[in-house]
């Protein structure tokens, strides 16, 4: 069974180069399937979902659980069941960060990226009680 | 476009495989049901709108230094970001 090893007190590291499968990529990055999760202890709780084919590009993301203690988003029966997630602890969960200069920076909490830990296929979701959550929940730096 | 006529219970058959049902109105809503395979996303528009819009200013390119978030160390001098591992267990 593959597990991604990711936990509230390590990141492991190592040279592998796990494939993150998003078979319809992100909303307006439909086409780019395919990523890799990087971290950096440095930027801890933050970790990098970058673009397999494409160096240059990622995406910020953070588990959310490292900033919010009651985020629980709704996945629908339709997404669990795409996702093959037969238990909910193995959905992974990420949501997208945006940097907005100035140190200002906001989370994504309307449109979270689940991973099956198992399988490492992920898909973006809307959550059936997305209506309850902010696009850009701010995150200010100090 | 095409626009079509439908009433409450009439259904539109879009490439053989989606089904788009007008259920009932309720004063201004229209209750809309739709039957697509799985791999067919649907989503209200404005919500994938800006979701989408939100992907776009959140990509980066050449991982940026990130600020300093509050509960956080300072970041010493970056380390190489490295991939994360996923065991085989």
């Amino acid at each position: 069974m593959i597990t991604a090893e990711l936990t509230e007190t390590e990141t492991h590291c190592t040279e592998g180069r796990d494939i993150i499968r998003l078979p319809f990529g992100l909303l307006g990055f439909e086409h780019v399937k395919q990523y890799i999760l990087l971290a950096n202890p440095a930027e801890e709780p933050f970790l990098w979902l970058q673009m397999l084919d494409d160096a240059k590009r990622a995406f910020l993301v953070v588990p959310p659980e490292r900033l919010l203690a009651d985020y629980q988003p709704d996945i629908s029966d339709d997404e669990v069941e795409f996702l093959g997630l037969a238990d909910p602890a193995d959905a992974f969960l990420l949501n997208i960060v945006t940097l907005r200069g100035n140190g200002q920076a906001t989370v994504n909490l309307k449109g979270p990226v689940v991973i099956n830990r198992r399988t490492l296929i992920g898909k973006q979701v809307i959550p059936n009680n997305a209506a309850q959550y902010s696009l850009r929940h701010p995150l200010a730096a100090s | 476009m095409l626009i079509l006529s439908r009433k409450a219970g009439e259904s539109i058959v879009i490439d053989g495989r989606i089904v788009v049902k007008i259920l009932r109105l309720e004063g201004e809503l229209v209750k809309v049901g739709i039957e697509a395979a799985r791999e067919v996303p649907v989503h209200r528009q404005e919500v994938y709108d800006e979701i989408q819009r939100n992907n776009r200013e959140a990509l980066t390119e050449n991982h940026p230094q990130l600020p300093h978030f509050p509960g956080k160390p300072a970041a010493p001098a970056p380390a190489k970001r490295q991939p994360v591992k996923e065991t085989v267990s």
